[in-house]
């Protein structure tokens, strides 16, 4: 268990080249003992290699790494008590399960008494009591993957537990039991624990803070709540969310009105000055409503497409120029061809150079 | 045209691959092939493909005797979930492999690889190595082939699993369009999946399968409000829908001393007994005056947040539609739609739908 | 500290490969010597230490009958039985890999690695052990001390070593795009070779060169099945031996022997380095 805190971290993989590419952005950022923090973002962006910075994988080329108040920078991984869950199961084929699990104890010579009562516990934990005296190599993939977490937590002293994609082999509703199991590990032991991943479900389900991540850099850090509601770049809009944020382009009219297109929205934000900006509208499928009467903030689209996914059916209206997509309970009444849509203002978020205006 | 399947059956070592298989195809529709991993989709894919021996059975394409073509001769096109095509060829040559194959003269095949490649938006990439693309662009060169091969049958194995959560989004309504199109009234076009809002999107006929057996077939809107036994209402939703065993007595529904309800007068009908309840997450709510239950774990999903409790041996899940947290441990109050309640006897089966009665 | 490792890395390396080269080095200034330079002490730069002459290298030309060996014809034997055993060797190799890879063959307990395996121990057994039986059979089919029987004899020899090599190849690649190619519109052999064998060139050019290295060198069984029409190059060599042992044509034959050797790693690892070992699947 420790603190961990990036200072101006950051990574380019060629340092000599004439123009550096950085994968990682220098940024700073501490994360709290204890938290379940997610990285976020599409591929490429920079996740692995901060989750390999911070294992020791990778030496960063710019700034430092402290584990509670101590430089590691330089600290190899084996003395970083780091544990790293891969997204494929990394696990000895030649041992049983309990020696896969005791590997890492085994390793650091703890007393054996120690290391039977800690594999016991992480076992149960993990539903594997049954499976201990097995070989590894019957296993479905699942079970291989559970191993390998559970590799990752038997020791009590880990700094953090790293993972990355650690459930995409798994069923879906294996999924929601073993996201539910690390809950509950840290809950009980307080392990730090952190997890990559492209899935926003994932991330959003598990974390309490998401790191969202795009082209290197940190692009906003917050609850799965504040991601949603109040995004801090288009890019997060466009990310979180499924579907995407609806995104328009627009001009300020008055202090408080936009116009896309010809359509006239009244916002909740202070508007900054036309001339030196450049404005864009975002407002989220789920907060748009399906009314009857017109007012203020409505709309009214015709229908291109009605999509039926099971929990939610999505409608997909165009007005003139803009499309805009509307969640709706698949219950509701969806009429023929013309819809009013309400676009309220206190939901609607403007973003001047892609970042919100607060 | 048609494809049919008889009682395809493939035992392997003891353990049903495919278990009396039977189906029909139509040219011109969407099927999608739903179950979870390991169910049955990629053996029956690759039968179909030639790829692999059935024990038993029998497939006719227009009536003609289809399982002893060779698959070299067979005329379908299959997409993989590992992007895979010709690494020592690049994207043009890829695209134009089974055309000069079939010794197309080299302007048809000019003209048709132009053709694959805008429908993909690959326009542009015709002479980059494969080892240059991102995995995205990847599938696409493999759907590009597939689809410059103008097969009959069109064969698709999970194709945007391996993809950025929101690559996936996009590329599904580039699939769905080409479905839509033209192009494809001659064709059959096969989709496994393991995803019901997939399923439900791709708005096709669906077959759910589970350990080598097909469980019901149907249009996708068919299959989702009517499953004709618990698997198929378990496979379709997601989360799972609830599965609660309980007792009709006289007037009342007993799931226990602490849950009853009042039998519903469009369910008066039913005899005394046991019988198993369905009910979806989206179809319970927090509701003051309802039946104490405890939480288990709360996940936030975009707008929504999915509760998992318990009442002694009962488990729920629900689907709130806003972003609240709770705690471990948490009490709180639901009540359930009755008018979207599904009626399984005491083999699973279903008795009556909400949507369509009995 | 960490000047004093480097230092250390590159004095080992140096010290190393000083090792390494210093017999190359010596060869080539024996070469150039003749029988007094030789016993008169140690001596290594020539015109410096000694007078350099072109015995050695002459007496590689000159005929049997004044004294020397005729390198010439040894020379383009070796070049064609190495050649053209390599070559069938791969051919025959590649294919049973292949199989091996791709095919599940059972017989009774008898499973595909069995089979690989059978074709690696080959190289395991010591030669001697074929010696007879290899002897005998070329005599029956009077291919004793012919070009052909060694090239028949090689082939044994050398395609376990391909088969070895190229059984791991396969594997690497993909099943998926077999079938892939299949469903393409290729049969089997098509399949084979239009698209498995594109992407296992490295693989053939390593099972290539070590084809043809080990039957260049090999001289137990050159030496056994042939006598006077056809001799190869390391026979040749050791034809040279007399009661006095002749160090200068000795290291310009040993010289000779290796060039093309250098040659073949050196055209191989220009290729192999220029990165065509990828064409790998995500």
């Amino acid at each position: 268990m420790a603190k961990i805190e990036f200072k101006n971290v950051g990574h380019c993989y060629d340092v000599s080249a004439e123009n550096k590419v950085y994968a990682l952005n220098p940024f700073s950022l501490t994360w709290e003992d204890g938290g379940r923090y997610a990285l976020l973002g599409p591929s490429g962006c920079g996740k692995t290699t901060m989750l390999n910075i911070m294992s020791g994988l990778i030496t960063p080329s710019d700034g430092n790494v402290y584990f509670d108040e101590n430089d590691i920078t330089n600290v190899i991984t084996e003395e970083r008590n780091i544990a790293q869950v891969f997204q494929f199961p990394v696990i000895y084929n030649t041992m049983t399960v309990f020696d896969n699990l005791a590997f890492p104890l085994r390793c650091r010579k703890f007393d054996e008494d120690k290391i039977k009562t800690k594999v016991h516990e992480v076992a149960e934990l993990l539903n594997l009591t049954e499976f201990l005296n097995k070989l590894t190599k019957k296993l479905t993939a699942d079970q291989k993957q559970l191993i390998s977490l559970g590799r990752g937590l038997v020791r009590e002293d880990v700094a953090a537990v790293l993972m990355d994609e650690p459930l995409t082999v798994i069923d879906p509703d294996l999924k929601f039991k073993l996201r539910r199991k690390l809950k509950e590990i840290n809950a009980k032991y307080k392990t730090t624990l952190i997890y990559v991943t492209h899935d926003q479900n994932e991330a959003m389900t598990f974390a309490d803070n998401i790191i969202v991540m795009n082209e290197g850099n940190v692009v906003q850090i917050g609850t799965p709540k504040e991601l949603f509601e109040k995004p801090k770049t288009t890019f997060v809009g466009y990310f979180i969310g499924s579907p995407a944020m609806n995104i328009y382009p627009c001009d300020a009219v008055s202090d408080d009105e936009v116009s896309i297109g010809g359509l006239k929205l009244k916002v909740n934000t202070k508007l900054p000055d036309s001339q030196k900006s450049n404005l864009k509208l975002g407002i989220r499928s789920e907060y748009i409503n399906v009314v009857n009467k017109k007012s203020e903030n409505t709309v009214e689209a015709n229908i291109n497409l009605v999509e039926d996914f099971g929990n939610y059916k999505l409608i997909s209206a165009t007005n003139e120029n803009i499309q805009i997509k509307v969640k709706v309970k698949r219950e509701s009444v969806i009429p023929e061809d013309k819809i009013l849509l309400e676009i309220p203002p206190e939901y609607c978020c403007i973003y001047n150079n892609e970042e919100l205006v607060e | 045209m048609k494809l049919v399947t008889k009682n395809l059956t493939f035992k392997p070592e003891d353990e049903y691959y495919l278990n009396d298989v039977s189906l029909e195809f139509e040219a011109g529709r969407l099927y999608t092939i739903l179950g979870r991993t390991l169910s049955g989709k990629t053996s029956f894919l690759k039968t179909i493909a030639g790829l692999q021996p059935v024990d038993e059975g029998e497939i006719t394409l227009d009536e003609k005797d289809f399982r002893s073509i060779p698959v070299w001769e067979r005329n379908v096109a299959m997409v993989y979930q590992q992007f895979i095509n010709y690494p020592h060829l690049n994207v043009y040559e890829n695209i134009a492999f089974p055309l000069k194959q079939r010794k197309m003269s080299a302007a048809d095949i000019k003209q048709e690889v132009a053709v694959a490649i805008s429908q993909v938006g690959l326009e542009g990439f015709e002479a980059r190595k494969i080892q240059e693309l991102s995995g995205g662009q990847q599938q696409r060169v493999a759907l590009a082939r597939s689809l410059a091969k103008k097969a009959k049958i069109l064969l698709l194995d999970e194709p945007l699993v391996n993809l950025d959560y929101k690559l996936r989004e996009e590329l599904r309504y580039v699939f769905k369009n080409l479905f839509d199109s033209d192009l494809s009234t001659e064709s059959i076009l096969i989709y496994a999946s393991t995803d019901p809002q997939e399923a439900m999107q791709l708005n096709g006929d669906i077959v759910v399968i589970d350990e080598g057996r097909v469980l019901q077939t149907g249009p996708a809107k068919e299959v989702f409000e009517n499953p004709l036994n618990i698997k198929v209402a378990e496979i379709t939703n997601d989360p799972a829908m609830n599965i609660l065993p309980g007792i009709i007595d006289d007037k009342e529904i007993i799931f226990n001393e602490d849950f009853k309800l009042n039998l519903p007068s469009h369910l008066s009908h039913l005899d005394s007994g046991k019988y198993f309840f369905g009910v979806r997450a989206t179809d319970l709510n927090l509701d003051d005056s309802g039946f104490s239950f405890t939480v288990d774990i709360s996940e936030i999903s975009g707008s929504e947040t999915f509760l998992h409790i318990h009442q002694d041996e009962l488990k729920v899940v629900l689907m709130i539609e806003e972003v609240r947290n709770f705690n471990l441990d948490d009490q709180v109050k639901i009540s359930m739609d009755m008018n979207r309640l599904y009626v399984f006897d005491a083999n699973g089966d279903l008795i009556f739908s909400p949507y369509r009665g009995n | 500290m960490k000047t004093l490792y480097t230092t250390l890395k590159y004095s080992a390396v140096t010290l190393w490969s000083m090792f390494v080269i210093a017999p190359f080095l010596w060869a080539i200034s024996t070469s150039f010597k003749d029988f007094n330079s030789v016993t008169s002490g140690v001596s290594y730069i020539p015109w410096l230490q000694f007078e350099p002459s072109f015995e050695g290298w002459k007496v590689l030309i000159k005929p049997a009958s004044e004294g020397g060996i005729n390198i010439v014809e040894p020379y383009f034997n070796s070049i064609f039985v190495t050649l053209t055993s390599s070559l069938i060797s791969i051919i025959l190799g590649t294919l049973a890999a292949y199989a091996l890879s791709r095919f599940t063959f059972k017989a009774g307990f008898v499973k595909n690695s069995d089979i690989t395996f059978f074709f690696i121990s080959q190289r395991i057994m010591p030669p001697i052990v074929l010696s007879i039986p290899f002897f005998l059979m070329l005599g029956y089919l009077s291919l004793l001390d012919t070009l052909m029987g060694l090239v028949m004899v090689y082939i044994v020899l050398l395609m376990p070593i391909a088969v070895w090599i190229m059984v791991d190849f396969f594997n690497k690649v993909p099943r998926e795009i077999d079938e892939t190619a299949l469903i393409d519109g290729c049969n089997p052999y098509q399949a084979f070779y239009k698209v498995v064998l594109p992407n296992s060139i490295p693989g053939l050019i390593v099972a290539g060169m070590f084809c043809i290295i080990f039957g260049w060198i090999d001289f137990f069984f050159a030496f056994i099945l042939t006598f006077t029409e056809v001799q190869l190059l390391p026979v040749a060599i050791v034809a040279l031996n007399s009661s006095i042992t002749p160090w200068w044509s000795l290291s310009a034959a040993a010289l000779v022997s290796v060039a093309p050797l250098i040659v073949v790693a050196f055209i191989v690892e220009r290729y192999l380095s220029k990165g065509n070992l990828s064409g790998a699947i995500k």
